[in-house]
C-alpha cells in the first residue's frame, strides 16, 4: 500500500492552549483510519488541519509527496462529512449531491449518471427531488457521504458524523459505511469518541488523548495490547492493577508471582498489569489462583458481570453503644429534648463550635406538636486533653439537657501497604434513631465519623463497606462492632455463569490473559 | 382572549379602510342618511394625464430607491454579518442610531446640505429616500445572514467552490427572505412618502403622495383623496404580488 498522507511534528494551539503537542502519523491508501479519544484530546483539530479550515502552527501535512499547507480547502482532493451534515438547505437531494460537480463544471448528463449512482450506493434512489428538511437523520447523514463521495476525493473525512443518530440506527450506518468504504476503496479518515464504532469499522485506530497520540494499532492490537493504562481503560473494559516485573515471564502482583507472556521490560520495573474481564473465570474455592468473595452480580444480558473481592480493603472496627431513651420532657412548657454522649478526637477540639457539638450529639427539641424547635443556647467546657466533660443543650423556654461528651486520643487505622488510613469513633445511639434511618449506611459513617484518606496526599477515599451484624429494627441494649472499611482489590469478570453474592470463589486465568504494561510516564 | 385584538382591528384598521372605500365611491357632500355612489372619482384619475403620470413616477423613484438601498445595503450587511459579535452589535448600533432623531429633522436637514448643489430635484428627492430608508434594508438582510449556518460555507468551500461560487451558490440564494423583505420595507414607504419629495424637491416635484395630502388637506375634497389612496394600494398589492412570485423562484431555484 501507498503513503497517502503523512502528518509531520503538526503543533497546533488556541488561545495559549496546546491542542496538538507534535502529531506523527501516517495514512495509507485505501485504510479506514479512525482516530478516537474523548473530546477536546484534539482528533477534530487534526482532521480540520487535513481539510484546510485550520493552519497548524508548525509541522507539515504531506499529501501525496507534496506539502500540502499552502493549498486552500476547496482545492484539496478531500472532502469532509461533517457532524451535523451542513447539508444545503435550499437545494433539494439531488443539487446537494451535484453541487460538487456542477462547480467543476462538468456537463449535465455526466453529473446525472454520477448522481444517481450515488444514490443507488445510499440506497436513497428516488429522492432526488426530496427537500432536505423531508428526510430522516439517517437518510440526511446518507446524502452527506453521497454528496462527498461523488466527487471523487482521495479521502473522505468523517467528523462524529453518526453522533447525532439513534443507537439502532448508529449500528446500521457503522456496516453501511464499511460497505461504502469497501466498495469505492479510498482512505476514510474518522473521528469518533466511540471506541465501539472505532473497533467495530477500522482498519486502524489512532488512540488520542490530550494532543497526543497513545497508539497506533490495528482494531485487535490496541484491544488485546494496550500500550498503556490510558488505552487499556479507554478501549473496552478492564481490571488494571499495580505490579513489578520481576522477570521475563514472570510478573508479581498482590504479593504474587505470576507467570505471563511478556517480556522486554527492565529487571523489577513497576507495571501496571491488565486482565480484560472475559479472560477471567471464576470456579469453586480452592480449584483457582486467587481467593476472593463475590460482592456484586450485575445482569448485562449477553453474561453477567462480577465483581470479586480478592484482597480486604483497610478498616477500621468500632463500638456502638445502643443506650435507652433519656429524652427529656418538660410538661409544663409542653416541650421535648433529646441529646446523646459523644466521643470526639483530641484534635477536633480546637475548632470545635455549637453547631458542630449539636451535630455530633444528634441534639434536637420538639414542641408539643412534635415540630422540630431550635436550640437556643449550649454549654460547654471542653478542654484540649483526654477527658469527660458536660455539655448542657436548652431551648429558650428553658428545657435542657445535659450529656457527657469522651474526648480521647486520636485512633486510627493505618495500612501502609494499600496506603490508607481510617478513622472512626465509638458512639451512642438510642434504638428509635437506629430504627429511623433511611440510609442506615451512610447514618452509621455520619454517627461515627467515620473517614478514610490517602496517606500520601490526603486525599478522602470513600467508605466502601459498613459491616455489622444487627437488625436495626429488633434491637436491644447492649454494644455493636461495626467494621468501616475502604475498598479493596476488586476483579471485575464477565461469566456466562450464575454467581451469588457473598459466595466465597476462587478466580483463575491464563498466563496468556496477562497483559503487563509501561507505567504511563517512565 | 383575543377579543380587545379583534377590537383594535375593528376600530382602528377595518373601520378606517371602510370609510376610505365609502369615500372613494361617492359623491362630495354626503349626508349621514343619503350616499350618492359614484364612479366619477376613479374616471377623473384615469382621464387626467397629469395623475397616472404622477403615480408612474412615484413607482420609478421607489423603485430606483429601492435598488440603490439594495446595492449600498446588501455588502454592508454582508461585512457586518462576518465580524464577531459584539462588533456587529456595535455596527448595528450605528446604523439604528440616526434613526432615534425624527425623520421630518433629518430631512430638513439635508435640506440645508442639498440647498448648496445644483442637483435635480429628483435626485434630491432620492438621496433623501435613500437615506431614511436605509437601515430597514441593511437591518433585514443581516438578520437572514447573521442566522446562516456558516458550517455551509465551509461545506461549500470543502466542495471546491471559491469564495465568489460560495456566495453565489450558498449565500446569496440563503440570504433571499431577507432581501426580499428588505424591498418591502423600503420600496412601501418610498412609494407613499410625501414630505421627503415635497422638502426636497421644493415643491416642483410631486408625487403621488403629495397628490393625496393635497386633496385632503389643501383642496379638502377627502372622496377624490381617496379614490387615489386606493388605486395606490391596488398598484402596491399587485408589485408585491410580483416580488412575492419572484422570492418563490429564485428560491426555489438551484
Amino acid at each position: 500500500m501507498k503513503k497517502l498522507i503523512e502528518f509531520r511534528n503538526i503543533v497546533k494551539s488556541f488561545d495559549n492552549q496546546v491542542i496538538l503537542k507534535g502529531i506523527n502519523l501516517d495514512i495509507y491508501e485505501n485504510e479506514f483510519v479512525t482516530l478516537l479519544g474523548p473530546s477536546g484530546c484534539g482528533k477534530t483539530t487534526l482532521l480540520r488541519i487535513l481539510g484546510g479550515f485550520l493552519d497548524a502552527d508548525s509541522g507539515e501535512v504531506i499529501f501525496d509527496g507534496k506539502d500540502i499547507q499552502q493549498v486552500p480547502a476547496y482545492k484539496r482532493e478531500i472532502n469532509t462529512v461533517f457532524q451535523k451534515y451542513a447539508l444545503f438547505p435550499h437545494l433539494n437531494v439531488y443539487d446537494n449531491i451535484a453541487f460538487g460537480l456542477k462547480i467543476k463544471k462538468q456537463s449535465n448528463d455526466v453529473i446525472e449518471q454520477k448522481v444517481n449512482r450515488m444514490l443507488s450506493l445510499i440506497g436513497l434512489e428516488g429522492y432526488g427531488e426530496r427537500n432536505i428538511n423531508q428526510l430522516s437523520g439517517g437518510q440526511q447523514q446518507r446524502v452527506a457521504i453521497a454528496r462527498a463521495l461523488v466527487n471523487e476525493p482521495y479521502v473522505l473525512l468523517l467528523d462524529e458524523p453518526l453522533s447525532a443518530l439513534d443507537k439502532a440506527l448508529r449500528k446500521e450506518m457503522q456496516y453501511e459505511l464499511k460497505r461504502i468504504q469497501q466498495e469505492v476503496g479510498i482512505t476514510f479518515i474518522f473521528v469518533t469518541h466511540d471506541q465501539e464504532e472505532a473497533l467495530t469499522m477500522s482498519d486502524k485506530i489512532v488512540v488520542m488523548k490530550e494532543g497526543n497520540i497513545m497508539q497506533i494499532g490495528t482494531p485487535t492490537e490496541i484491544y488485546n495490547e494496550p500500550a498503556n493504562e490510558y488505552v487499556a481503560k479507554f478501549i473496552g473494559e478492564s481490571n488494571i492493577f499495580d505490579g513489578v516485573m520481576k522477570d521475563d515471564y514472570l510478573v508479581s502482583f498482590d504479593d504474587k508471582d505470576y507467570k505471563c507472556v511478556d517480556f522486554g521490560f527492565r529487571r523489577n520495573e513497576p507495571v501496571d498489569v491488565m486482565i480484560r474481564p472475559e479472560d477471567l473465570e471464576i470456579v469453586a474455592r480452592g480449584r483457582g489462583m486467587i481467593p476472593g468473595e463475590v460482592k456484586s452480580v450485575l445482569f448485562k444480558g449477553v453474561h453477567n458481570e462480577v465483581m470479586v473481592q480478592t484482597v480486604s480493603g483497610a478498616s477500621k472496627t468500632v463500638t456502638m453503644h445502643v443506650i435507652g431513651n433519656h429524652d427529656f420532657s418538660n410538661e409544663q412548657q409542653g416541650e421535648k429534648i433529646s441529646a446523646n454522649d459523644f466521643f470526639m478526637d483530641l484534635e477536633d477540639v480546637e475548632k470545635l463550635s455549637d453547631v458542630e457539638v449539636i451535630a455530633r450529639a444528634n441534639a434536637q427539641a420538639w414542641d408539643e406538636d412534635d415540630e422540630l424547635l431550635s436550640l437556643h443556647t449550649v454549654e460547654y467546657d471542653i478542654q484540649q486533653k483526654p477527658g469527660t466533660y458536660e455539655v448542657t443543650f436548652s431551648t429558650s423556654k428553658g428545657t435542657s439537657i445535659t450529656i457527657k461528651a469522651y474526648v480521647i486520643e486520636p485512633k486510627y487505622t493505618e495500612d501502609e501497604k494499600q496506603g490508607v488510613g481510617v478513622a472512626a469513633f465509638d458512639f451512642f445511639i438510642t434504638p428509635e434513631e437506629l430504627s429511623e434511618s433511611v440510609a442506615l449506611d451512610t447514618d452509621l459513617c455520619i454517627w461515627a465519623k467515620a473517614e478514610a484518606w490517602d496517606l500520601q496526599t490526603s486525599v478522602p477515599i470513600e467508605i466502601y463497606d459498613v459491616i455489622y451484624d444487627f437488625d436495626e429494627e429488633n434491637i436491644e441494649l447492649g454494644d455493636y462492632k461495626i467494621t468501616y472499611a475502604v475498598q479493596g482489590h476488586q476483579f471485575k469478570v464477565h461469566t456466562t455463569k450464575n454467581v451469588t453474592e457473598g459466595k466465597k470463589v476462587d478466580i483463575t486465568f491464563d498466563p496468556e490473559d496477562i497483559h503487563v504494561m509501561s507505567k504511563m510516564g517512565y | 382572549m383575543c377579543w380587545p385584538y379583534i377590537g383594535w382591528l375593528l376600530a382602528f384598521v377595518v373601520a378606517p379602510m371602510i370609510l376610505i372605500l365609502l369615500y372613494a365611491f361617492t359623491k362630495q357632500g354626503n349626508s349621514v342618511l343619503m350616499l350618492n355612489f359614484t364612479l366619477e372619482n376613479f374616471a377623473k384619475f384615469f382621464s387626467d394625464s397629469i395623475f397616472p403620470a404622477v403615480l408612474w413616477r412615484s413607482l420609478k423613484i421607489a423603485f430606483m430607491t429601492t435598488v440603490v438601498c439594495l446595492l449600498l445595503g446588501y455588502p454592508a450587511a454582508y461585512f457586518i454579518a462576518k465580524m464577531d459579535e459584539k462588533k456587529q452589535a456595535f455596527f448595528i448600533l450605528l446604523i439604528t442610531l440616526p434613526m432615534w432623531i425624527n425623520m421630518l429633522i433629518r430631512t430638513y436637514a439635508w435640506k440645508g446640505i442639498l440647498s448648496f448643489t445644483d442637483m435635480s430635484s429628483q435626485i434630491k428627492v432620492m438621496i433623501g429616500m435613500v437615506y431614511n430608508f436605509l437601515p430597514f434594508m441593511i437591518l433585514q438582510i443581516h438578520a437572514s445572514l447573521s442566522k446562516l449556518d456558516k458550517n455551509l460555507i465551509v461545506a461549500a468551500n470543502d466542495l471546491g467552490a471559491n469564495n465568489v461560487q460560495t456566495f453565489l451558490r450558498v449565500v446569496l440564494p440563503l440570504s433571499i427572505p431577507g432581501i426580499i423583505s428588505g424591498i418591502t420595507l423600503v420600496f412601501l414607504p418610498a412609494v407613499s412618502s410625501f414630505f421627503i419629495p415635497k422638502l426636497l424637491g421644493g415643491g416642483e416635484y410631486v408625487l403621488i403622495g403629495n397628490l393625496i395630502e393635497n386633496y385632503f388637506i389643501s383642496v379638502g375634497d377627502w372622496n377624490y383623496g381617496s379614490a387615489i389612496s386606493l388605486i395606490m394600494a391596488m398598484v402596491i398589492i399587485i408589485s408585491m404580488y410580483f416580488t412575492k412570485k419572484a422570492d418563490k423562484k429564485v428560491g426555489g431555484e438551484e
